[in-house]
């Protein structure tokens, strides 16, 4: 039996497509219910990003919650950056409570990338250790060992990176966290089809089922800012170059066509489950991407 | 060895602005090999001070300088007695230990500190120390192939890397090296990768509540044994 | 500030207060080596630093006779130099000379009183006897000096030629000795020692020296034409000039043969052969010398033993036969022949020059040993006969001038202990002598230098006048020599043990990688190595490392305590201070032009090296008032110490540093010729005067307007 829709989805044979809505620093989220609203019935499910970079936001479970009002499937984005075992484990009996049956297990961005320089680093646990801790709720006891009054259960999902200039260390922490009880991953971000592909080709042995993540790009400058500045990010050389040969205000066209582009190949391919598209704080053009991916309204619901 | 760094100067006349007689008190073990308060420092912080109040015009300190071998232990401290009772305070260059354990021995005294002590480290080379340990009392560098994690790594976790790694460096401080990538390669070359494929359960951050103590000494119950 | 809690408190252990400042200097090799002991590091040293006068002072002391010295000293000292071990010994006899003819030695005139009434004669007026006159006469003793011959001075004066010792030089000396008030009676030959008691002497000094030459024992040994070679020079050096042939052989390998075919060559003779018993290497005369002689035309035949002299009425020429070895297995003199080897040489003119003994008249019953010596106790000098003592060639064989220096010296200290009744108050060396040769660690981070030749005459201009050979050094040629000394055993040490961290500063900024650790893990500084660059003096953060020479501890502080309190007295503002390296005032370049166009305002406090520069050193010189500090160094290239500039820069940052904390522009600190810029220094110094001149106004103005 299914944990959760989004489970049963990854269960099928079908090319899934999840996406991720950052919700904002305030307390004005008309503009994150209007992503969740536009989205909602596009995408497979929908992540809510949590202190994205180490910036201060409105919660991911909050946006959870508020996803789960629209009708739409949640995915919690959790990091062990800010709250420790017991916050972490109290989150996810509230998550399971309120409907919410995925959770992404990650470690988080360092404080020293965001704009909290002084805050305290939490990393109570890492990311291997917030699965096995999801597992073990799901036994129904906490990690203190105590039996819990009611066990939550999770579709447990993970990022990898497969785009990293060092790949075997990665490559450990991926079995890691497959042996953790991980079922899916989201990857960092992937520009180059051969990467995924050679990256699928070792990670096709374990039974977990892979979403290639897309970013979307707008400028070289923006290209050259994350790879500078965003950890987990690499953008080759070439599509760089290939950004910063189109005239001035095209960039973003020119983004969307080298998302959808690959988002193609990887289809056709069939060579992984999914993609998980980010557009990074353009949540809006992200159905004119499925367009042009051929992954349009009615090909998934 | 500990290693420190020398409170901005304006912060330490600060710190004296209300006392007159103050004794500049240098260490001569960890702070002197880390150049933050031995002997030639403290004559040159107590020169600094001298001159600054002279262009100054308006402060009246007086000053003393000494250094003990160490301020961590108290017997070091004795030959201080007989003058202590003359002074209105007392900069310590010494770390945090030995601020505190002059503090405690003359608890009629203010005692000042000097330098912000920084952390656990090693020279790499001349004039430049690196943090090396964080004194977690849970030491598993037999796991990482001697270096530490949760010092070297920026969030400190088991089962690394983090996928914010690149070109061997760290995402939070491109001048300093991704541990995880260290440890993955000194591993590999002493063929010991397993160490690196093996689940870390969470810390035990037990150890870090303040503040902690070892003892050496056995309790001794007479009787039985014991006669 | 209370000094006295910081000098009480300047150590740990409760002794240490209590420990006065010790010379902890070793004593080097050249000085080990030298026969009247002179402080030579000392006087190099201040040759270096531009201080001749007082270098000539340091050389009087230990020395009667500093420019008889400075001319003809075989220099054991350089021999045990320590350079050499670099690339050549420093030329410390060039050096001396040097430092007498600068100083113009010849115008002291030396005083005396008598003190005491006992007098004592001395038998002979060699560099043994001279010495212990002047040694006597200081001591405050009447003194007597016989001598046979017409003229003072023994081979000084008829043995070594004129081109080696000037008469002049010699004739200072002794005219000296006069006007310290020591009797001469020349012409006058002591044949009986009773008579010299009889005369109310109460102790006598023999010194007659070896001057009977040896015979070769050969046939035709008498015949005209041949001649010992002690005759020989005896008659040219007093003015005669013997009639040699134009075709000159001298028989024999020592320094005396040389002499005399050196001699010969610039008398009437053509052609010069020397021929000797011993190997090239064997040769007991001095390398120098024997050098000279073949660059003047003189050719060495090595190897050969005499075996006839040829001619009828007059010698025609002198047979050989090979010389297979000069010494047995035990070292002795024992020449083996291979006599069938054979070669001869035509001469008009044969001089023979094998060695030389002394001659001791019977009647003064002298107990005589091998050699016809007379036989001494090597410490007290005295021989069988009560009040009777002996030194010189007369005891020692023919030997070198220092060495009868200092038995001279050595026999008046142990006549004035006999007649004043003391046991020999034996100096005991306080200090020990520095062992050891310099790592190889060591000598490869040592700057390889040319070392600095005395200019010599050409060989063609030397060949027919008895002008000396060797000239003076120019003033740059010494000081540069003098720098390239390596100042054996007065470096630095960790006196304060107790102090040490044991943090390796030392270790790590030394440029020559002298201090180690021991086994034990304590930081050793072995004074053997350390090259006395001062480095690790100014880095060790517990301050537990000094320099060994009293002297140098506090050197800089007193310099600018002194350059303060004239400054002050002066009143010129703004006041600048410039510390300046002393061995680079006075020497070549760029830095003795700065020191002669220190203007009005600037003062400079000479230091030994850069390297020896505080910041704490620069922060008290603002602290009494400077308004600009300047460092000015040789130059890295230049300086004779690696790394010296590098680290002087580093303690101008740290003191700029604390400037910037206490208000003052870091820019009022300048390092001046520690690097090569464009800038020239003296201009450098210009616009660095100009630029502190306006912080000054700006300041006094704003000073007023606070008012």
């Amino acid at each position: 039996m299914a944990k959760s829709l989004f489970e049963e989805k990854l269960n099928s044979d079908r090319f899934l497509v999840t996406t991720e809505v950052g919700p904002p620093k305030g307390v004005d989220i008309s503009e994150m219910v209007h992503h969740i609203e536009l989205l909602k019935d596009k995408v497979d499910a929908i992540n809510i990003t949590d202190h994205q970079s180490s910036v201060m936001r409105f919660p991911s479970l909050g946006g959870c919650l508020l996803v789960k009002e629209h009708g739409g499937e949640p995915i919690l984005q959790m990091t062990t950056r800010d709250r420790n075992r017991l916050a972490l484990q109290a989150d996810l009996l509230l998550a399971y409570s309120q409907g919410i049956r995925n959770v992404l297990c990650l470690t988080g961005d360092s404080i020293d990338v965001g704009d909290h320089k002084e805050a305290r680093p939490v990393f109570d646990l890492d990311s291997v250790q917030l699965i096995v801790t999801v597992r073990t709720m799901e036994s129904g006891k906490d990690l203190g060992g105590t039996d819990l009054k009611g066990a939550p259960e999770f579709c447990i999902g993970a990022s990898v990176h497969p785009a990293a200039d060092f790949i075997e260390p990665q490559l450990i922490k991926f079995e890691k966290k497959v042996a953790a009880g991980a079922q899916f991953f989201q990857t960092q971000g992937v520009f180059n089809f051969d990467t995924l592909r050679r990256f699928m080709q070792y990670a096709r042995q374990f039974d977990v089922k892979i979403l290639a993540g897309i970013i979307v790009l707008a400028s070289a400058r923006m290209a050259q800012y994350m790879n500078d500045n965003v950890p987990g990010v690499i953008v080759p050389q070439a599509v760089i170059d290939e950004l910063a040969g189109v005239e001035k205000g095209k960039g973003l066209q020119k983004g969307i066509e080298i998302a959808a582009g690959l988002i193609k190949t990887i289809k056709e391919a069939n060579v992984c489950h999914g993609v998980h598209i980010m557009a990074v704080g353009r949540e809006s053009i992200v159905p004119e991407i499925l367009e042009a991916a051929g992954l349009g309204i009615g090909a998934h619901v | 060895m500990i290693v420190a760094e020398q409170k901005p100067f304006q912060e330490i006349r600060g710190l004296i602005a209300s006392y007159e007689k103050i004794l500049v008190l240098g260490c001569g073990t960890c702070m002197t090999v880390c150049g933050a308060g031995g002997e030639k420092e403290v004559s040159l912080l107590h020169g600094a001070l001298r001159i600054a109040q002279a262009r100054g015009g308006d402060e009246s300190h007086s000053f003393l300088e000494y250094t003990v071998k160490r301020q961590c232990d108290s017997e070091f401290l004795d030959v201080l007695e007989d003058r202590v009772k003359e002074l209105d305070a007392i900069l310590s260059l010494g770390c945090g230990v030995g601020v505190q354990t002059v503090a405690a021995r003359f608890p009629d005294t203010p005692v000042l500190p000097g330098v912000n002590t920084t952390f656990m480290g090693a020279a790499e080379e001349l004039g430049v120390w690196d943090e090396r340990c964080a004194a977690c009392g849970d030491c598993r560098l037999a796991e990482t192939a001697g270096i530490c994690p949760i010092t070297r790594c920026a969030k400190g976790i088991l089962n690394g890397p983090c996928a914010g790694s690149k070109n061997g460096k760290c995402e939070a401080n491109k001048d300093m090296d991704c541990a995880w990538t260290l440890i993955y390669k000194r591993l590999e070359r002493l063929g010991q990768l397993e160490k690196m494929r093996r689940y870390y359960p969470p810390r035990n951050f037990r150890t870090i509540p303040r503040p902690r103590r070892i003892t050496s000494k056995a309790g001794i119950e007479l009787g039985g044994a014991n006669g | 500030m209370d000094s006295a809690l910081h000098d009480t408190y300047r150590s740990y252990s409760s002794n240490a207060a209590k420990r006065p400042s010790f010379d902890h200097t070793f004593v080097p090799p050249c000085q080990a080596a030298c026969p009247l002991h002179m402080e030579i590091r000392e006087y190099v040293d201040l040759i270096a630093q531009g201080r001749v006068m007082e270098a000539l002072q340091v050389i009087r002391e230990d020395n009667p006779f500093p420019s008889i010295c400075a001319y003809i000293c075989n220099h054991p000292c350089e021999d045990a130099c320590r350079r050499g071990q670099i690339d050549k010994p420093i030329a410390i006899r060039a050096l001396k000379r040097f430092a007498v003819e600068f100083g113009g030695d010849r115008v002291i005139q030396p005083e005396a009183e008598t003190t005491h009434e006992e007098r004592v004669a001395i038998v002979g007026s060699g560099s043994a006897g001279l010495s212990a006159a002047y040694y006597l006469r200081k001591l405050g003793y009447p003194v007597t000096v016989f001598e046979a011959c017409s003229e003072l001075g023994g081979m000084l004066r008829a043995g070594i030629p004129k081109y080696r010792l000037p008469r002049e030089v010699l004739d200072t000396e002794v005219q000296r000795l006069i006007q310290m008030g020591v009797e001469i009676r020349t012409n006058t030959r002591v044949v009986s020692l009773d008579l010299l008691f009889d005369m109310d002497y109460k102790a006598v000094f023999i010194t007659v020296g070896a001057a009977q030459s040896r015979r070769l024992g050969i046939e035709g040994e008498d015949k005209p034409g041949v001649v010992d070679a002690i005759t020989f020079l005896r008659e040219v050096n007093l003015g005669l000039r013997p009639s040699i042939g134009e075709s000159v052989v001298v028989v024999g390998g020592g320094n005396v043969a040389v002499d005399a075919a050196r001699t010969a060559l610039r008398l009437d003779a053509k052609e010069v052969d020397l021929v000797c018993l011993e190997s090239r290497q064997e040769m007991p005369a001095f390398e120098s010398d024997i050098q000279a002689a073949v660059s003047e035309g003189i050719v060495i035949n090595c190897s050969w033993g005499p075996r006839s002299i040829v001619g009828d009425d007059k010698v025609t020429g002198i047979e050989f036969v090979r010389c297979t070895s000069v010494f047995d297995g035990e070292g002795r003199f024992k020449p083996s022949f291979d006599e069938s080897v054979k070669t001869s040489f035509t001469a008009d003119t044969l001089i023979i020059a094998i060695g030389q003994v002394p001659q001791i008249p019977e009647d003064f019953r002298l107990r005589i040993g091998r050699g016809s010596t007379i036989r001494v106790d090597p410490v007290t000098l005295t021989t069988n006969r009560e009040g009777v003592f002996a030194g010189g060639d007369a005891v020692t064989g023919p030997a070198t001038v220092v060495q009868a220096l200092a038995t001279g010296r050595q026999a008046a200290f142990r006549i004035d202990d006999y007649l004043q009744h003391r046991y020999p108050l034996v100096g005991k060396e306080e200090k020990e002598s520095l062992l050891g040769d310099l790592l190889p660690k060591t000598v490869e981070m040592i700057r390889k230098l040319n070392r600095f030749e005395p200019p010599v005459l050409p060989p063609q201009a030397r060949a027919k006048q008895f002008e000396p050979v060797e000239l003076v050094y120019d003033w740059e040629s010494a000081v540069n020599e003098a720098r390239r000394c390596l100042r054996c055993g007065m470096g630095a040490e960790i006196l304060f043990q107790d102090k040490c961290a044991a943090c390796l500063t030392c270790l790590r900024v030394c440029p020559y990688h002298v201090p180690y650790l021991d086994d034990s893990g304590t930081v050793q500084i072995p004074a053997d190595q350390c090259q006395a660059c001062g480095i690790c003096v100014g880095e060790c953060p517990a301050r537990a490392i000094v320099l060994r020479k009293p002297q140098d501890r506090r050197h800089i502080d007193e310099e600018l305590d002194h350059a303060l309190k004239t400054a002050a007295q002066s009143k010129s503002k703004p006041l600048i201070i410039g510390f300046c390296c002393q061995y680079g005032l006075y020497g070549t370049g760029a830095l003795a032009r700065l020191w002669r166009q220190a203007k009005a305002g600037i003062w400079i406090v000479p230091v030994l090296c850069v390297a020896k520069i505080e910041a704490k050193h620069i922060l008290r010189a603002f602290e009494m008032g400077a308004e600009g500090v300047f460092i000015a160094g040789c130059g890295q290239e230049q300086c004779a110490r690696e790394d010296t500039a590098f680290w002087a820069l580093q303690r101008i940052g740290k003191a700029r540093k604390v400037l910037a904390q206490i208000g003052l522009e870091p820019k009022r600190l300048q390092a001046i010729n520690l690097y090569p810029t464009e800038t020239d220094p003296a201009k450098a110094l210009d616009e660095f005067t100009e630029q502190v001149g306006e912080l000054y106004l700006a300041s006094a103005v704003g000073q007023e307007v606070k008012t």
